[in-house]
This record gives structure tokens, C-alpha cells and sequence, in this order.
């Protein structure tokens, strides 16, 4: 119990140190930004639009920084990120709300299948030693590792869009002939723009999830109780999944959690290269388009993601592993 | 392995469903002449926001033509040939200080109700009361708009300003007076059901997609053929090239990468067309003591090599400018060709080092020019990081003016700091183009050059960015406004050509274009270069007006 | 950019700490012979020798790119959009400018920006790690606090933002912002490290001996942390290269610089792809790839030079018995 109150404690100041820093960054920055990007709109924005941006970047203000810092989180509490200058006048919350299912279809499916994916094949890997599988597995997915998410989805936007036409690469449907609804040929067109993206996405995690898996199987192979069951004259596959895999997989699990960070950079970066309207890519446009309000609104979303994800995986852990409940 | 065939699984669900799709996606052009449909590729950067307010510079593009129109349409292409639209006649007054429309009768709004001359008088009284409508600056000139017989305005202006015709008569939008009175803020008004006499009423609007359906009531009869135009939003630039590459749109107005490949190269019907607009300059900050100096200019107008920036900068696509400032082949028939081959600033390396030698610069260890004060010739250019074509023209050019011993750094600026410098004054060089063109290469040179649309370094200047004064050109400006006489105007445009020429305000490097692509596999009437009746882009208004009424299924 | 590779660094439950390094309950040796060890596993392991093969030769490419691409990287000086050739390995960009040329010629900016951002991120993961470790008390908890926060904020969104609000960043510029943001993961591992060796017999003699506790640290116990220093350096170093690529990939870098990453930019701007030009965007990747891979094999090395329970397993032959 205890256990689980300082973890909640931890994501709770890990919240407040995202939005600390989307406070503090415009102002840190010489030649407060967000005065150039109201520029933009001279005259256009009305009066609530107005406060609410002075509220995020502070600049009409004449509070001091405290004031302003507190009337922040006020309004951050209150769901209330501003409007989108980009999407104007539609709400931040609102125009997040467009994008956001797009993300967590692509990248959710992929992530699983590629964690449930590899984590089987760094089982099979790590419990056949020396087997064919476990030499060409490491060297292989060490260099995959290192190669950069955009590269793959470039590859398959060459190979299978461009010149096998098997699959569309751009958009997450055809905008000019399909709309959206609840038609089967809607979801067809969605399925089939999700393929390359989804598949770019599961090839470069993949090998994280393969190696690790292999590499805490190992360990854990040498371990007493193993030794113990296979003694006993337990079958193989039983002591592999009961006993090994499922005392393996602990750290992979929370090591699944940390490497959030790396699964939103690249699906930030796949969205880039096949156009995806997920919130990565809607990142990058607000960028692009000095839509200061809906980044930092974004930034803050995707630090929740995490979060969330993490807690989730301490859940797991917390199930599968009874020293974490007993233990602090 | 299990896990491997639920991978399988899926990626066949997802070829067969690509499978199915297909037949609904990736059709070329089938659809439009079937239903006489014509789908638009507009790329926006943002989704629709479904405001039709044709007084809103955000909106204008996406209803004036559509479903407002104007008094009468002025082709910029044709030297500004005339089509009457809502006014079938007019006149000038005497001293051309008044002009005097005949109002077309029998012509209803979209709701039905006739529209008349009250609801010009109405239009243009709305944008004086409330001067952010009035995006054109037309009451800057204007002193009344009054109804003078059952169908006649006359309008009276404080000082003749016939170029303001354009203005007037081709970029003010009619609206209905019975909708637009209630209206208690114009200003804030989204307008997202337009009621106006164009050939299409907006039917319906949502974040993704506008389809415009024909007008039933609308005064042409037969028009349009175009039953439907579908307008779909898109957020980026590689999306909108797709659709038009895949044949799913028909209509393009994009900036494609490599067209032949990317696009012409898909299917013999696809065609692009890009006619040159106005010049994009390499615009001097006249208050640095350096660039002062009119030889350092001239240096710079014979070192750049504008035929290359032409080809590498700007894929070719946008040709060269020349020094007189006259865009060609939209103004040829302007250009004063004795002029041209007089002060000929071809590429011309040599004679850019011998000018700079003249002024008294000598070639320094360090590669750069410098006077006998030791003041180097190296300075910084702004431009706008974002469109990377004008990236990479500045690199071109910087490698072009090294060669003569003249260094540019670029400075790569974000839109908004970019402006803001630019209005300011606060930059050495500057490469831009001016944002609004007319009928005559008259409209860009005197955005350029009258002292009006300047302001002293440190406040905002109009358009006049590089500080140019000069009371001899304002005066040549000045008697332009004040004639009908076509001969006069022509003159005026070859001395003002003579101010390029002899005093450099402004560098022209390259002519900016009107993007646009058109398929001709199911649709015909298009606007092309030897049947130029509109401009052709999707986003030129009320131009795309003329194109939607042309188009007809094949 | 998937997870870095090395032994099993967790943020959760106890007895699972990271297992490089000297494997637990042996005799540590001092410095100078884990650093002649270090040299031998390397000539010894296949991995590390490729991965050590690969870095040399970028090096050189950095240092001496004139003798290997004569063409200038910049230069618009040849016809645009040319297929690869004798004359021009790789083709040509659609500005005309030889890619080979930028190719090598951009090796010097990653290079830089790998082993500046690399050994600056290490040096600060070092000095938090470490000294969470050893001052204890509060300063761990805030330090390990601070640590812990940083690790789980998105660190690709955090340095958009950042560029975003800049504008773009010239090259030192995106060093410094990935060293600022990225040391947490690895002083995460350091201060794993450097808890497990706090107990040891030979820190004890140290303090016996009465040597004040900075000289522990920087004498005694930084040594025995070399071979995750180094592995922390490359890790660190690995990522420096990919996010600084997908920055300036995206235009939040400096695209007028010379540099793999903005080659990306380029080629992508242009349809590079889609205009039958694919090596435009696909040469830069590589590289990028390949630089990755260097230090990556030589991490993954370093984990089974550190572990011996991961070295690979020689297949022994079962001779049969006639």
C-alpha cells in the first residue's frame, strides 16, 4: 500500500514538473515567443482567447511571477488549455480530441504486438542457447536498434507504396473520396493506410523488446530454482513460461514502461514520414505553425501518456510479483 | 508460432481491405465525369473552420467566387480584360472622380430573394462602418457610394484612383442587405451559411471537407455545369500532392516537388501550368550606408546568376526576373524593351567586379570586398526559414555574390520574426515578394515604390519596405491613378521602369507564380497558358469563380 | 531509437539492479588492468571489433573528408536530379549539389555532435549518479528525484517544444539541449553502480586509511565504473546522434549546415521518395544507421564483457562414440 502511494506521489510530481517546465520555457526563451505569435493574429482573437493565452505565456500580464504561476495551474486544472491558433477558434482540448484516437490506435496495437512479439521470441531465443535463433537474433537487432524509426518508414514507403503500389502511405485515409463514419468501407481505408505505419512502428521496437527478454531469460536461466525444477524433471516448456519467463519478464515489463518515452519519439517521427493525423504529427505542425498553445498542451499529454502507461505496467508488476507487495 | 499468425492475420486484413478500398479511392478522375464533379487540392495547413465571412481575409478564398460575386470580373491575365458580373455597364465622370454602375436586374440571392441596387450601396457602406472589412483600403479613396436611379450606383472618389477599379468592381464582394443589417457584428461574424448570388451554396461545410452544390436560383442560366465541388482540408503539403498524383482530385494549386515525376509523368491528362505573378526581390534596407550606394546595387543586380536560382532554387518552376521589374510573359506587353536591351543586368560576373571597382572596393585577403575605410561588403539576408525553396534561392544567390567578393549570410527566420523585421526596417537584406497583385505590373511597382507605403526604421511600413523615396516617382505614381488613357499609363510604366533600371530600389530575382494543376481526363474548359481567361489557382478569388462557370464534364 | 541494450536497468522493484561491471562478490582490480582487460575483450570479441572497425573509419571520414570526396558538400556547381555514377557516386541532389560530397562531408557535424554531446550528457550523469550515491540522505533523494522525473518525461516531445520555442537550433545550440535533457538515464545506471560498490572491502580500507571521501570518489571508485562509464558513453552517444538527426529531419535543426540530418530535410522537402530519387533520403539514413550500429555493438560488447553469462555460446560438437 505503501508502495503504491509513493508511486502515485511520483507521478503526481512528475506532472507538476511538466507543467513547471511548459510555464517556465516561454518565458525563458529571449524575446518571450508567444508576443511574435500574437502578432500573427493582431486583432482577430477575442477578449477570452486573449486571457487565456496571457494566462499560458504571460504576456500582457502585469502579475508577478508567482501570481501568474498559480492562475496557470488554476486554469490548467480547469481543462482549459486555450485555443488552437493553428485550428483557430477551435479549443486546444477539442482539436487534440481529433487526433488523439488516430495515435492510440496506431501506436497502442503496434506496441503490444511488438512487445508480445518479441518478448515470446527472446523467450524461445534465450531458452534455445546457442541455438540458431539465439546467434542470429542479438547481432541482427543490435544494429536494428540503433537504426532510426524514419528510416524504416521510409523503406516501406519506398519498397511497398511506391513501387509495389500494395499499400497507400499517406494520411490515415483518403480524404478527398472517403468520410468519416461507421461504414465498413471507412474502416477498410483506415485499416489499410494503418498497415505500413503500424508495421514500420512494430519492426524498430521489436528488437528492444526480443534482446532484453533474451537477456534477463539468461539470467534468470542460471538461477538456483530453475536448476531445482529442471531437476525435478519438470517439461520444458513449463519451466520456461511458469517459472522462468514469468520472473523474467518482470523487468522487462518496467523496462517497457521507461522506453515509453522512446515508443512516443517514434511514433512522432512515423506519423512524420507517412503523414499520420495522430498528436505526433499535430506536434510537429504546431510547431511548424508557432501554435504555441496546442504544443505545450500536447508536450503535457504525452508526458500523461506515459505516466499512465507506467502506472499501468506497475499494476502488472505489482500483480505478478509478490516482493513488490510485501517489500517498502 | 502463434503470435506470428495473428501478425499474418492482420496484415492480409489489411491488404484486403486496402483491396476494397481501392476501388472507391483510387480511381483516376472517373468519378467527376460521371457526376460532374470536380474535386479541389488546396493545401491549407489547417483544418476547416466553416466561417464563409467574405470580408475575412481567413475565409475570402472560400466563398467570394463561390458563392458571393463582384460588380465585375477583371482578369489580371489579359491585362485586365473585363467580364460583367453583377454591374453590366458603367462609366467614369468627369475628371475621372466619379464612376457610374449600371446594376444587372433579374439576379437573386441563393435564399431567392432579387438582389438590387440597395445591396451594392449596402456592401460597400457595411466596410466603411467597419474598417477591418475593408481589406483592400478602398474608402481610403472613396468619399461616397450612393444609389443614383432604380439600378445605377455612382460612386465619388476624394482624388482619381482608376487602378482602384480593380479593387473596387473585381475584390469587394456583394452581400444581401436583408441578412447582413440584422447582423449585430460583422466583424466576429463566422457566416458558416452563406446567402450570396454565386453559382454555389455551401452544402455542407464540416472540419474535413466543404462541398459546395449548385445554386438553383443562380442568374446564369445553364450554370454551372459543375454540379458539385468537393473542397477537402488539408494539413499538409505531401497529403494534398498525393490526392492529386493518386487522381483523386482533379483541381491542384500546389507547390509539387519534381512535377514531372511526381505528377505528369502518372497519366497523360495531368497538366500543370504556372503563370508568373509578381517578382520575388532581394530587397536592400536603402538606409545602410553600404547598400546606399547605387553601384553596390548594380553589383549585385549583374553577380546574381537568376537563371540558376531559376532552375536550383526553385525547380524551375518560377522563372527569371529582370531588373526592370516587369513580370513576363504575364506583362510583356508593358516591358519597354529599347530600356531592357540598354541596361541589359544579365549574369554578369566580370562586369559586377569592374562596377565594385569603380565605387573604390578592393578584393580583401578574406575573399570579401572593402572600401578605403575598411567597411566590407558582407551582409545578412533575412528570409522565411518555412519555405525552403526560398532557403535554398538564397543559397544560391550567396554562392553567386561570394564569386564577386560580396558575402550573404541567410538568416533563416521564422514567419512571424521575419515580418516583424520587415515592416521594422531592422534587417540589411531582405528576399520577399509582394503579397497582392493586379491587373498591370502597375500595382506591384507602386507597392514598392511610392513613399506612401513606407515609414521610418522602426515603425511599419505598408509595403515599401526598402525605404525608397523618391517625390519624382511618387508623381509618376500620382498621374497613373488619375487617367483612363491607356497611352498615358504606358508611359508612366517605362519611366517607372527607367527607376528600376537607373536606381536599383529593388533587386527582382525570380517571378512567383500561381501554383496550379489540372486533369483533363474527365473534365474540360480549363484555363491555359494560350487560353489564359482566369487565374488559374484554386485560392485566386474571384477567379476560380470564372474556371468553375468554363468547366464542363467531358 | 528502441531502448538502449544493456543488462537490465529497471525503475521498479529491488534486487533487480543492473548487473555491468565487475559481476558481484569478486576481487576488483584497479584501474589500468581493467583498462588493458577492456582492450583485449575488444580485440577478442567479434562485436566489439566491428563496432570499433566502423567508428574508426567515420573518424577518419570526419577528419579527412577532402581526400575521400573532392567535390564541394554545398556547391550547386552539376546538374540537378543525376542518377548515381562514376562521376558522382551517389547521384545528385535536386539543387545539383554532389551527395556523395555532403555525405562525407557531413560526418564531421554528426561526429561532433555524437562525442561533444556524448561526453558532456556522461560527465553530468556521471557527477549525479555518483554523487547521489555517496552523499546519500537528501541529497539522494532530491537527486534521485530529479533523476527519476526526467527519465519518465518524453524526451522527443521536451526537445521539439524547446526548438519549437527557439525556432531551430544551429548545431551547439542542439547539443546543448540534448545534454540538458538526456543524462538520466545512464546516471540512473551510475548511481545503481556506485550503491552496489559502496559496501566493498577495498572502499572500506580506503576510508580506514583516512582518505577524505572526494579522493574515494574520483580515485577509487570511478575507475572500478569504467566499463559502464564507457558504456554510458556510448549510449549517450547513440542518442545524441538520433535525436539531433530527427531534429534537424523535422526543420529544427540548421538547414543550411552540412550535415546527415539536414540532408534528410532536404530530401524530404523535395519528395525525394516519390520523384525517383529514394538514395537522397536513404544514404543519410543509413549512415545514421550505421553510426548507431557502431555504438551499439560496441555497448552490447561491453555488456557481455562485463557479464559473462551473456557471451555467446560456442556450439560444442557431441563427438559419437563409434
Amino acid at each position: 500500500m505503501r508502495f503504491a502511494l509513493r508511486r502515485l506521489g511520483f507521478f503526481v510530481l512528475t506532472l507538476w514538473a511538466a507543467l513547471t517546465i511548459n510555464f517556465m520555457l516561454p518565458r525563458l526563451m529571449p524575446g518571450n515567443p508567444a508576443l511574435a505569435m500574437l502578432s500573427k493574429f493582431h486583432g482577430e482573437l477575442t477578449p477570452q482567447t486573449l486571457k487565456a493565452l496571457d494566462v499560458l505565456f504571460g504576456v500582457n500580464t502585469h502579475k508577478s511571477l508567482p501570481a501568474q504561476y498559480v492562475s496557470y495551474l488554476h486554469q490548467v486544472a480547469t481543462g482549459n488549455f486555450g485555443i488552437s491558433l493553428d485550428f483557430y477558434p477551435k479549443s486546444v482540448s477539442s482539436v487534440i480530441g481529433s487526433a488523439i484516437w488516430w495515435t492510440v490506435g496506431l501506436v497502442g496495437v503496434s506496441t503490444v504486438l511488438a512487445f508480445t512479439l518479441g518478448t515470446g521470441l527472446g523467450i524461445v531465443a534465450a531458452w534455445r542457447r546457442g541455438g540458431r535463433l539465439d546467434s542470429i537474433l542479438p547481432p541482427t537487432f543490435v544494429i536494428t536498434s540503433a537504426i532510426p524509426y524514419f528510416w524504416v518508414g521510409m523503406v516501406f514507403v519506398l519498397v511497398f507504396g511506391i513501387s509495389l503500389h500494395w499499400l497507400p502511405y499517406v494520411g490515415g485515409y483518403y480524404v478527398s473520396t472517403d468520410a468519416p463514419s461507421l461504414s465498413p468501407t471507412f474502416f477498410g481505408d483506415v485499416l489499410a493506410h494503418a498497415v505500413l505505419p503500424g508495421l514500420a512502428l512494430v519492426v524498430t521496437t521489436i528488437g528492444t523488446w526480443i534482446l532484453t527478454m533474451r537477456n534477463t531469460m539468461i539470467t534468470t536461466l542460471a538461477e538456483d530454482y530453475v536448476r531445482m525444477a529442471r531437476a525435478k524433471g519438470l517439461p520444458g516448456r513449463r519451466i520456461m513460461v511458469d517459472y522462468a519467463a514469468r520472473n523474467a519478464i518482470l523487468p522487462n515489463l518496467t523496462g517497457f514502461a521507461m522506453s515509453l518515452g522512446f515508443v512516443v519519439s517514434g511514433a512522432i517521427l512515423i506519423e512524420y514520414v507517412f503523414n499520420y493525423p495522430g498528436v505526433g504529427y499535430m506536434l510537429l505542425q504546431a510547431v511548424q505553425g508557432e501554435d504555441y498553445p496546442l504544443m505545450q498542451a500536447l508536450f503535457l499529454l504525452l508526458t500523461l501518456a506515459v505516466l499512465l502507461a507506467i502506472l499501468l505496467a506497475d499494476i502488472a508488476t505489482a500483480l505478478l510479483d509478490p516482493r513488490t507487495r510485501t517489500a517498502g | 508460432m502463434r503470435r506470428l499468425r495473428a501478425i499474418g492475420v492482420l496484415v492480409s486484413a489489411g491488404l484486403l481491405a486496402a483491396a476494397c478500398s481501392s476501388g472507391s479511392g483510387s480511381g483516376s478522375g472517373s468519378n467527376s465525369s460521371a457526376k460532374s464533379v470536380v474535386t479541389i487540392s488546396n493545401e491549407n495547413g489547417a483544418l476547416w473552420t466553416c466561417g464563409f465571412n467574405p470580408f475575412l481575409g481567413a475565409d475570402q478564398l472560400l466563398s467570394v467566387g463561390f458563392v458571393y460575386e463582384p460588380l465585375v470580373y477583371v482578369n489580371p491575365l489579359q491585362n485586365g480584360k473585363t467580364t460583367p458580373m453583377l454591374a453590366t455597364a458603367w462609366t467614369w465622370g468627369a475628371g475621372n472622380k466619379s464612376i457610374t454602375f449600371t446594376i444587372r436586374k433579374g439576379v437573386k440571392f441563393g435564399d431567392g430573394t432579387p438582389m438590387s441596387a440597395a445591396d451594392v450601396v449596402f456592401s460597400f457602406g457595411l466596410i466603411k462602418k467597419y474598417a477591418a472589412l475593408d481589406l483592400t483600403g478602398v474608402w481610403s479613396v472613396l468619399s461616397s457610394v450612393s444609389q443614383t436611379g432604380s439600378d445605377q450606383v455612382t460612386m465619388t472618389f476624394t482624388a482619381p484612383a482608376v487602378p482602384y477599379f480593380y479593387y473596387i468592381a473585381d475584390q469587394t464582394p456583394i452581400v444581401p442587405a436583408h441578412v447582413w443589417s440584422k447582423i449585430a457584428n460583422p466583424v466576429a461574424y463566422a457566416d458558416s451559411h452563406p446567402v450570396g448570388t454565386g453559382p454555389y451554396v455551401v452544402n455542407p461545410c464540416t472540419t474535413a471537407n466543404i462541398t459546395y452544390t449548385a445554386n438553383p436560383h443562380y442568374w446564369q442560366p445553364g450554370e454551372p455545369h459543375i454540379t458539385k465541388v468537393e473542397y477537402p482540408a488539408f494539413t499538409s503539403n505531401n497529403t494534398a500532392n498525393d490526392q492529386l498524383a493518386t487522381g483523386q482530385a482533379q483541381w491542384g494549386s500546389q507547390y509539387i516537388p519534381a512535377i514531372k515525376e511526381f505528377y505528369t509523368s502518372k497519366n497523360p491528362a495531368y497538366h500543370y501550368w504556372f503563370p508568373p505573378t509578381v517578382n520575388v526581390s532581394l530587397v536592400p534596407n536603402l538606409t545602410n550606408p553600404l547598400l546606399a550606394n547605387v553601384k553596390v546595387r548594380q553589383a549585385m543586380s549583374y553577380a546574381i546568376d537568376r537563371a540558376k536560382v531559376s532552375t536550383i532554387g526553385e525547380s524551375g518552376y518560377e522563372p527569371p526576373a529582370n531588373q526592370a521589374g516587369i513580370v513576363t510573359p504575364t506583362f510583356s506587353d508593358w516591358l519597354d524593351s529599347s530600356q531592357a536591351s540598354q541596361y541589359n543586368y544579365a549574369y554578369n560576373p566580370a562586369k559586377a567586379k569592374q562596377i565594385l571597382a569603380s565605387a573604390g572596393f578592393t578584393m580583401g585577403s578574406d575573399g570579401i570586398m572593402a572600401n578605403s575605410k575598411g567597411q566590407k561588403l558582407a551582409f545578412s539576408v533575412i528570409d522565411i526559414g518555412d519555405y525552403s525553396d526560398w532557403v535554398a534561392s538564397m543559397q544560391v544567390v550567396a554562392q553567386n555574390l561570394k564569386a564577386v567578393g560580396i558575402q550573404l549570410t541567410p538568416d533563416n527566420l521564422a514567419n512571424t520574426d521575419f515580418t516583424a523585421a520587415l515592416y521594422a526596417g531592422k534587417y540589411e537584406l531582405a528576399y520577399y515578394d509582394q503579397q497582392s497583385f493586379g491587373p498591370g505590373p502597375y500595382y506591384e511597382l507602386r507597392n514598392w515604390l511610392d513613399s506612401a507605403n513606407t515609414a521610418p526604421i522602426g515603425k511599419t511600413a505598408a509595403s515599401n519596405y526598402e525605404r525608397y523615396i523618391n517625390p519624382a516617382t511618387d508623381n509618376l505614381i500620382h498621374s497613373y491613378a488619375a487617367t483612363t488613357s491607356v497611352s498615358v499609363q504606358h508611359s508612366v510604366v517605362n519611366q517607372l521602369q527607367q527607376v528600376m533600371l537607373t536606381q536599383l530600389p529593388i533587386i527582382p530575382v525570380v517571378e512567383a507564380v500561381d501554383w496550379y494543376q489540372y486533369d483533363t481526363s474527365g473534365l474540360t474548359g480549363w484555363p491555359t497558358p494560350g487560353n489564359p481567361y482566369a487565374q488559374p489557382s484554386a485560392y485566386a478569388f474571384p477567379d476560380m469563380e470564372q474556371v468553375l462557370l468554363h468547366l464542363k464534364a467531358k | 531509437m528502441s531502448m538502449p541494450i544493456s543488462g537490465i536497468s529497471t525503475l521498479g522493484p529491488p534486487g533487480l539492479e543492473p548487473t555491468t561491471g565487475p559481476a558481484a562478490g569478486q576481487p576488483v582490480p584497479p584501474a589500468t588492468h581493467a583498462l588493458a582487460r577492456m582492450a583485449r575483450a575488444v580485440r577478442s570479441n567479434r562485436k566489439a571489433t566491428a563496432g570499433t572497425v566502423l567508428l574508426v573509419v567515420f573518424v577518419l571520414v570526419s577528419l579527412f573528408p577532402g581526400v575521400i570526396a573532392h567535390d564541394s558538400p554545398s556547391a550547386d556547381a552539376y546538374a540537378p536530379r543525376l542518377g548515381p555514377s562514376t562521376a558522382h557516386l551517389l547521384g545528385t541532389t535536386a539543387y545539383g549539389q554532389d551527395m556523395f560530397a555532403q555525405l562525407v562531408w557531413g560526418t564531421r557535424n554528426v561526429l561532433i555532435i555524437a562525442f561533444v554531446a556524448g561526453l558532456a550528457t556522461t560527465g553530468i550523469a556521471v557527477l549525479v549518479g555518483v554523487a547521489a550515491a555517496y552523499l546519500g540522505g537528501l541529497w539522494d533523494g532530491s537527486l534521485s528525484l530529479l533523476t527519476d522525473v526526467l527519465l519518465v518525461i518524453p524526451l522527443f516531445p521536451l526537445l521539439i517544444v524547446i526548438a519549437g520555442y527557439a525556432h531551430g537550433g544551429s548545431t551547439p545550440v542542439l547539443i546543448l539541449v540534448i545534454t540538458l535533457t538526456g543524462w538520466s538515464y545512464t546516471a540512473r545506471q551510475l548511481r545503481s553502480q556506485a550503491l552496489s560498490l559502496r559496501g566493498r572491502d577495498f572502499l572500506e580500507a580506503a576510508r580506514v586509511r583516512g582518505e577524505r571521501r572526494l579522493y574515494i570518489i574520483v580515485v577509487e571508485v570511478i575507475p572500478t565504473m569504467i566499463s559502464l562509464i564507457v558504456a554510458s558513453f556510448l549510449t549517450n552517444a547513440l542518442y545524441a546522434v538520433l535525436f539531433a538527426s530527427s531534429l534537424q529531419y523535422i526543420g529544427l535543426g540548421d538547414p543550411n549546415s552540412e550535415s546527415w540530418g539536414t540532408m534528410l530535410y532536404w530530401a524530404q522537402n523535395n519528395a525525394a521518395l516519390q520523384t525517383g530519387q529514394p538514395l537522397w533520403a536513404l544514404a543519410p539514413g543509413a549512415c545514421i544507421a550505421a553510426l548507431g550500429a557502431a555504438f551499439a555493438l560496441l555497448n552490447y560488447a561491453f555488456d557481455e564483457i562485463g557479464n559473462p553469462a551473456l557471451r555467446p555460446v560456442r556450439r560444442a560438437r557431441v563427438k559419437r562414440a563409434r
